[in-house]
């Protein structure tokens, strides 16, 4: 199963990864209801980085959510929300060390990196590589 | 359906409390874009001639433009548009960060305010709605306490906040306005006119999006710009490589590098503070909301009396006015200074003249310890210099007086001060010295907002190009050309690190907004709004006699490098005023004439 690596040093905060990611999930650009997200913590320390799902081994969101809306897909290999089933409890929220499930402001409900079904666009489209694929 | 645009304004009365929106004016963003253009025409629209700064009936304007929260390229950027307390002219004032594309994620095009609070407030924006909250708690607490304090109090530490410091609420007339702690809207005052309005901050936060025609174009236009004309375009590269501070080395080879109050255009202890000497204090860059390019430098000081500094920057201009310009060449010292203004809320270009005219003022035994509440204010003495944020901010001892900038104060104080006083339009000079470029001396002269060089930047083709710097021939359409293509720029907004045509302008307004704009459409709307902002500086009472050059730049040969024993002289510098005027379709008091105002549309009822 692929696997996402954050460069985290790397990261600049232009937030263009958050711009293509909302493109695709809601047809437009709104960095809110993006699965990946750049946190700045500014002025007097300086945390530059984004947060996404790093398609973990363990998978505490999984396990968490009460509802088994997030399900392993087959085809693309990784775990995906089930839009149908989830409630927007947020227990997966809670669940994720690495803070990369969230809730979408607008809908309520859990969104998470799927990998772009293939060729995840942020990937594509971070200027400093900061996100990167393995395996 | 609006594109590009979200489509509405947000509009606060501070006076009656009364909050109101409507539909963006979209006849008017076909005309004027966004931006410098949109917020000039409402400017002209809704105040009435010759309206004192400081009065509640100025309105103060917080603009996006049509591609600002999209993933063009270096898009960053929101204009505050006001009446400037320092030149009475037109102000636009631009800043990055990620304050302007929060604004239109809230719901909103822009933001108009007028009128004058009873006790001191803050706006508070988020999805279409808004609220005036108390700032009792914040009146008198610098930027980054006000940003870090706005964020608690709404439990929400994403709101984009942009305030003023104890310099705005002091009437400073150069008082700036941060946003996103180390972005400024810097020159003009315009953190002064939030001030009179006992507006201490604005905060902002949104999930609405922006939307455009074709969404996936959208995104492989932007791509493609980036790649062949951003990261892959050679005359971006010193952005990359090492941001602003690359031109300090490109101005001193010049003989352009403003040093001692523009005495001199070189300065000898410049490899303290140039860009290898900000690598060797970098912590990482930082970039503004949709920039490939990352400019910003964070530093921190490693050694010395000012160690442990932290910020984002020097940028060339700080490290030139604030340094070079006043002989300090302690670079922990200079970002300590930039720390302390974008904190007290003062720009530094303008703190940066102000010090060095004063330093000339005491050498020159102008003024004395009396003035200056006991200090040593000479050249270089870095302990007197590091203190005069603080007393600008507070408005005491000559800080009192400097707090008005040069312009003012040196017709204060007098004893032939004004001839070092180095301004145009009463804003103090940018870090390029005409002597070393004759062309910036016609950019800074007929710059809307007074001397700024960021409305053409002629230099790039003498000084640091092609070109004969040292000739005024040609460079009235050098800087007609650019002035145009800027407007149209800073209407879309693009920052000015992206060194764009009008192809690409063209090109990314028509996919943002699905009308089909072409290069020539554009060169036309740029002449458009640049003659409507002369309109306006020309209804609130300039003259001819205000497009000119300072008595140091006309007088006083320039001390040493490239430039030495230059003038530009009044008769030269009338000449091109004279072409730049002619070229314009201006008469010979700088007033368009009806036949360009026809031509542009411009003819008002």
């Amino acid at each position: 199963m692929p696997k996402a690596d954050i460069l985290v040093d790397k990261c600049t905060g232009c937030r263009l990864c958050e711009g293509v990611c909302s493109a695709r999930l809601v047809g437009n650009f709104d960095s809110a209801r993006s699965a990946v997200y750049v946190e700045s913590l500014l002025p007097e320390n300086i945390v530059i980085r984004p947060f996404m799902c790093v398609h973990c081994e363990e998978h505490p969101c999984v396990d968490s959510c009460p509802v088994a809306a997030i399900e392993k897909s087959e085809e693309l290999d990784v775990y995906v929300v089930n839009k149908s089933l989830c409630t927007g409890c947020g227990a997966c929220v809670q669940a994720c060390p690495y803070r990369g499930i969230r809730l979408d402001p607008v809908s309520q409900l859990a969104i998470k990196c799927d990998f772009c079904k293939g060729q995840p666009r942020c990937v594509d489209v971070c200027p400093f590589k900061v996100i990167q694929i393995i395996g | 359906m609006v594109y590009g645009y979200v489509g509405k304004i947000l509009r606060a009365d501070l006076t009656s409390g009364r909050i109101s929106t409507e539909p963006t004016n979209m006849n008017w963003a076909k005309m004027f874009l966004g931006g410098k253009g949109l917020g000039a025409k409402y400017l002209f629209e809704e105040s009435k001639p010759k309206t004192d700064a400081f009065a509640p009936e100025n309105i103060l304007i917080f603009m996006t433009g049509p591609l600002t929260g999209t993933i063009a390229p270096c898009t960053p950027k929101h204009v505050v548009i006001t009446k400037s307390p320092l030149t009475g002219t037109f102000l636009d004032s631009y800043a990055g960060g990620y304050f302007g594309a929060e604004l239109k994620f809230a719901g909103f095009d822009a933001i108009i305010l007028k009128g004058r609070a009873k006790q001191p407030v803050y706006l508070y924006v988020k999805d279409g709605q808004a609220q005036i909250k108390s700032a009792e708690n914040l009146w008198g607490k610098d930027t980054h306490e006000t940003e870090k304090l706005v964020k608690e109090e709404l439990g929400d530490k994403e709101v984009k906040v942009a305030s003023i410091g104890p310099a705005g609420e002091n009437l400073v007339k150069y008082s700036c306005i941060t946003n996103d702690f180390y972005r400024q809207s810097g020159r003009g005052g315009a953190g002064a006119v939030m001030g009179s309005k006992n507006l201490k901050a604005l905060a902002v936060r949104g999930t609405q999006g922006v939307s455009v025609p074709n969404i996936d174009e959208f995104v492989e236009l932007s791509k493609e710009i980036v790649k062949k004309d951003v990261v892959g375009n050679p005359d971006n590269e010193w952005v990359i490589v090492d941001g602003s501070p690359a031109i300090v080395r490109m101005s001193q080879e010049a003989g352009m590098l403003p040093t001692k109050n523009f005495q001199s255009g070189t300065f000898e202890d410049v490899d303290k503070i140039d860009a290898k000497a900000i690598k060797e204090v970098l912590v990482r860059r930082r970039s503004c909301y949709s920039c490939p390019m990352a400019c910003g430098n964070i530093t921190q000081i490693k050694e010395g009396p000012f160690a442990g500094t932290l910020l984002e920057g020097p940028d060339y201009e700080t490290l030139a006015l604030s340094g070079s310009n006043c002989l300090i060449s302690d670079l922990g010292a200079i970002a300590k200074f930039n720390l302390l203004c974008d904190k007290l809320g003062i720009d530094t270009i303008t703190a940066g003249n102000a010090i060095a005219f004063a330093m000339e003022c005491y050498e020159k035994g102008i003024i004395t310890k009396e003035d200056t509440g006991g200090l040593e204010l000479s050249f270089g003495n870095t302990d007197a210099y590091i203190e005069m944020p603080r007393l600008i901010a507070f408005r005491k001892a000559i800080g009192n007086i400097l707090a008005e900038g040069v312009r003012v104060a040196s017709q204060r104080i007098g004893h032939g001060s004004q001839s070092f006083a180095v301004h145009a339009k009463g804003l103090e000079y940018p870090a390029y010295d005409p002597r070393g470029s004759f062309g910036m001396a016609l950019a800074f002269a007929t710059s809307d907002r007074g001397a700024c060089h960021l409305r053409a930047w002629p230099a790039a083709s003498d000084a640091f190009g092609k070109l004969n710097p040292f000739t005024t021939e040609g460079k009235a359409q050098l800087v007609i050309d650019d002035q145009n293509k800027y407007a149209a720029k800073w209407s879309l907004i693009v920052c000015d690190f992206y060194a764009i045509g009008y192809g690409n302008i063209a090109r990314l307004f028509s996919a943002a907004t699905g009308w089909n704009v072409s290069e020539d459409d554009m060169k036309l709307i740029g002449e458009r709004i640049w003659n409507l902002v002369r309109l306006y500086n020309l209804r609130e009472g300039l003259t001819r006699k205000d497009d000119t050059v300072p008595e140091r730049i006309s007088k006083d040969p320039m001390l040493d490098g490239k430039a030495k024993g230059r003038t530009v002289t009044l008769e030269d510098f009338g000449k091109m005023l004279d072409e730049y005027y002619q070229l314009r379709g201006w008469d010979k008091d700088g007033r368009p004439t009806k036949e360009k105002m026809a031509q542009l549309n411009l003819t008002m009822s």
